[in-house]
């Protein structure tokens, strides 16, 4: 998923100049009528192939370790597949894979995983508990595998099999991690990566021809695609429906986009500017959605030598002054919703959401008046206005046009913003040592609002400014926060609801950062002849091709209408 | 012989110093390679292990830079340039080079020799016709469009050839994306149609330049003495233009030549960026994008080296072919 560029963003204007008659029409996700879901539950016969549409910038390396974070979108969910796979979108509703079921303690400190019987990796060797067990071990041998810090941060002390059952035992409450080690881990096979080179260096291992129990095989690979066929003997009977996979190497978002407007592509994920002439209107087949994932926020600095925005006032100001729906609908095209001063996600996670304490601080709705008079109390105003600037990637598009929103919506208040473009490079400098006024980011998310309000705020994310910080880049640190981040691992469920609203008590109160709209997974897909994607009605997965291991969940679901005669 | 020893010591000299800039440089530049990785990754791993896995593949920031340097200098020498530590994590440079080195020798190789070709031709009927139609028209068109920038030229054959003519031409890539590379009928013809709109743009680009200096090469020649001699001897009018006045009007622009073939590798930024063509000039933009060491060190190096040893080429060429550059070495 990149952003767009700049030479692709003049394509896009040349083209929307040259774009004659454009005929608005409103922009829906085309619901399916209940019919289709009940049609697209299967099972459905065999055949078809799908082209997906993935921005990643470069050719491919045909590599397929997948420890190797630059390259395991290509392997996680198609060869490799995790034991539970959690539905961030569904109120992490569980999909047992490789896992048949398994067990908590009453703590939560412990977890039995039995491992699913008959499961073939597509050398024909079977899956055991061994594998599972190898796994883990390798993750602490080999630092460098642990993507997730399950050993160093989740506090993983053992594995331990026996039979067909893999026990995971932590040093404290590890419930939140289980979309970690349980979701977003891949099993590799022992007798693949236990011996000879792999063995040797696993981390950095190539992999060229992934063993794996996923639904697909890569055959075969080049630089500019990679073809996946089904995997015969996959353990789910019957599927993959779908026996081929096209993954195209786009280096940018114009290509893709026009491959996808064309039906060349049938699978998109990444952000189309005005999507609806360049998209949707070109036939009744192509449907857009973009489920809300996490936010993208205004992160002020906290620190105590940026005088003004570690001033509560200020961050009330700005995060009352900003309409942030105009944002959404001026900077974003209206492809991404708001956010609220809460920073949980809405819809998707509606019931960690507190709409009376969101009222009752006053940001259910703009109100410049508040912000005008915070702002005079401190002797500011628009003829002697607060400066300050913000920091943003040079290319971010829609970045660019939503700040260049918000610097209208604070002109009258009394606040004077600057935009500042750096490179990328620059930009995560400063953002991560804490060098600006305002930053512009979003951060990566989890399937409850917890994941990413905790890198936001909890202080063991922080650093010193100088320091690159984990993912607590404002600096915010209030004991009583971490407290409660620490006790959500051993509460119930009714509990944890009550902590996020807790904790969202204290975003409304201290300002810490201020969500402006909403980031999205940008998903576009062409029902022509391939049904079976992922919809508001039937949410199964997150459905940009980008999402590990939820591509091979999409993928499973995946058939061809042609096929089914 | 002394002059060839002096032209070799230079040579070894201006490399060194351009391996040292190169070693240099892209550590001064802000950000770190686990800093864009981590930002590739969407800041959801663990940078401990990010950071362990970049040391795995080679990287060592708390190493003594003069250590590094020293292990730079001699990797360099000795070919062991290392594995991308960028976007193609995991690469050997050299690979990453390879699949790219030939695209761009290709497209902008190949264009560059027709562009020259193409513009000294003109540039001699034009120079011999002077005030004639030819002289009128195409001088002035090229000039006017070698000033116009290259993503520009680029951009608008997009629009006008690409998307205008509902995607006549492609405007991306090196060849269609299903076809696995072959030497058939299929495969050739896609990779020539792919390459007809980057290497338009280049050509329309850079010929101009050719055209000018030869044109004015060719009046100045035009009235030597030798020339008029020929025309008195009855010669036709063919035999002068080319025989006489191109032949030695040629001999500048040729070693301009030389110098333009070393820029070929660096492949042409921004044309290859625009048209996502995956040769050596969108390779250096990716690897300055995602700080990947590894990567830029060779790549800066093979550019550096090209442009030497052409030259390099270009004084020896001119010393065997001019007694005068002879004369006081």
């Amino acid at each position: 998923m990149r952003r767009t560029k700049l030479v692709p963003a003049l394509v896009a204007l040349a083209l929307a100049l040259a774009a004659t008659a454009c005929s608005p029409s409103k922009q829906q996700p085309t619901p399916d009528s209940s019919e289709d879901i009940a049609a697209d539950m299967g099972p459905h016969k065999q055949g078809g192939s799908v082209t997906i549409a993935n921005v990643t910038g470069q050719t491919w390396t045909c590599q397929f370790n997948p420890f190797n974070p630059a390259v395991n979108q290509t392997s996680n969910g198609f060869v490799y597949e995790p034991l539970v796979f959690v539905n961030l979108l569904q109120d992490q509703a569980e999909t047992p894979m490789l896992a048949s079921s398994y067990e908590w303690n009453a703590e939560k400190t412990s977890i039995v995983f039995t491992v699913r019987d008959g499961v073939k990796w597509n050398d024909g060797q079977p899956l055991t508990a061994d594998d599972v067990v190898f796994t883990f071990e390798l993750m602490k041998k080999e630092p460098a595998t642990d993507l997730y810090a399950l050993w160093t941060g989740a506090g993983l002390q053992s594995v331990k099999g026996e039979g067909n059952k893999v026990t995971l035992s932590f040093a404290q409450a590890a419930q939140p991690y289980f979309f970690n080690f349980a979701n977003q881990v891949v099993i590799v096979p022992k007798h693949v990566f236990g011996a000879g080179e792999a063995a040797a260096s696993p981390a950095t291992w190539a992999n060229p021809n992934p063993v794996g129990t996923g639904p697909f095989k890569v055959d075969p690979c080049t630089a500019n695609n990679i073809q996946y066929v089904a995997n015969p003997s996959y353990w789910q009977p019957g599927k993959p429906y779908i026996q081929k996979v096209q993954y195209p190497a786009y280096l940018d978002n114009g290509p893709a986009n026009q491959d996808l407007a064309s039906g060349k592509a049938q699978w998109g994920s990444q952000f189309i500017p005005g999507i609806e002439n360049f998209y949707l209107n070109k036939s009744p087949d192509n449907h857009t959605w973009s489920p809300p994932v996490t936010n993208v926020a205004l992160i002020p600095n906290l620190d105590p030598s940026h005088a003004a925005t570690s001033k509560l006032e200020v961050r009330q100001a700005i995060a009352s002054a900003i309409d942030r729906a105009r944002v959404a609908e001026i900077g974003e095209g209206g492809q991404q919703p708001a956010a609220n001063q809460t920073g949980v996600v809405l819809p998707t996670f509606q019931k960690y959401y507190d709409g009376a304490a969101v009222a009752s601080a006053g940001y259910d709705k703009p109100d410049a008046a508040r912000a005008t008079s915070l702002l005079s109390g401190l002797g500011y105003s628009p003829s002697n206005p607060l400066k300050l600037s913000v920091i943003t990637v040079t290319g971010y598009t829609d970045w660019d046009a939503s700040l260049a929103v918000i610097k209208q919506q604070l002109a009258p208040v009394g606040i004077e913003l600057t935009v500042v473009d750096l490179a990328q490079q620059t930009y995560n400098e400063r953002l991560f040592k804490g060098d600006f006024d305002l930053a512009y980011y979003g951060q990566a998310g989890g399937p409850t609002p917890y994941y990413e309000l905790r890198q936001i705020l909890h202080s063991a994310n922080t650093a010193p400014l100088g320091t690159e910080a984990t993912t607590n880049f404002e600096r915010y640190k209030n004991p009583a926060v971490d407290a409660l981040f620490d006790k959500y691992p051993t509460a119930d469920d009714a509990g944890q609801v009550q902590i996020i609203k807790e904790i969202s008590g204290f975003m409304l109160r201290d300002v810490p950062i201020i969500p402006v709209t909403e980031s999205v997974d940008w998903f576009q897909y062409n029902t022509s002849d391939i049904r079976g994607w992922p919809s508001p009605q039937n949410p199964y997965a997150q459905p940009a091709a980008f999402n590990i291991p939820d591509v091979g969940q999409v993928l499973l679901h995946l058939y061809s209408k042609s096929a089914q005669k | 012989m002394r002059y060839l020893l002096r032209r070799g010591g230079f040579f070894l000299l201006t490399l060194w110093a351009a391996l040292t800039l190169n070693f240099f440089l892209p550590r001064l530049m802000p950000g770190s390679p686990l800093q864009a990785l981590r930002d590739r990754t969407h800041n959801k791993l663990s940078p401990a292990a990010l950071q362990e896995l970049l040391t795995s593949y080679g990287f060592k920031p708390d190493e003594n830079l003069a250590v590094q340097y020293v292990d730079y200098l001699g990797n360099m020498v000795t070919g062991h340039w290392g594995v991308s530590i960028g976007g193609s994590l995991g690469v050997p440079v050299t690979t990453i080079i390879g699949e790219a080195l030939p695209w761009t020798l290709g497209l902008v190789g190949v264009t560059t020799v027709l562009a020259f070709l193409l513009g000294s031709l003109i540039g001699t009927v034009a120079g011999w016709k002077r005030g004639g139609r030819l002289d009128a028209v195409l001088p002035p068109v090229f000039v006017i469009t070698s000033a116009l920038p290259y993503f520009w030229i680029a951009l608008l054959m997009i629009l006008v050839f690409s998307v205008w003519t509902g995607g006549a031409l492609p405007s991306d890539f090196n060849y269609e994306t299903g076809l696995q590379p072959a030497f058939t009928g299929e495969f050739i013809g896609s990779v020539l149609r792919h390459a007809v709109l980057p290497s338009a743009t280049i050509l329309i680009t850079s010929i101009g330049g050719w055209i000018l200096t030869m044109r004015n090469n060719m009046i100045t020649t035009l009235a030597e003495d030798y020339v008029r001699m020929g025309r008195a001897k009855g010669l036709s009018g063919r035999q002068i233009m080319l025989g006489y006045a191109a032949r030695n009007a040629f001999l500048p622009n040729l070693s301009g030549f030389a110098m333009s073939l070393g820029f070929v590798i660096a492949g042409s930024i921004l044309v290859e960026y625009v048209f996502n063509y995956p040769g050596l000039g969108y390779l250096l933009y990716n690897s300055v994008q995602n700080v990947d060491y590894p990567l830029m060190q060779a790549l800066f190096m093979l550019f550096t080296v090209a442009v030497l040893v052409a030259v390099l080429a270009c004084d020896l060429a001119t010393v065997w072919l001019d007694p005068r550059a002879r004369a006081k070495g």
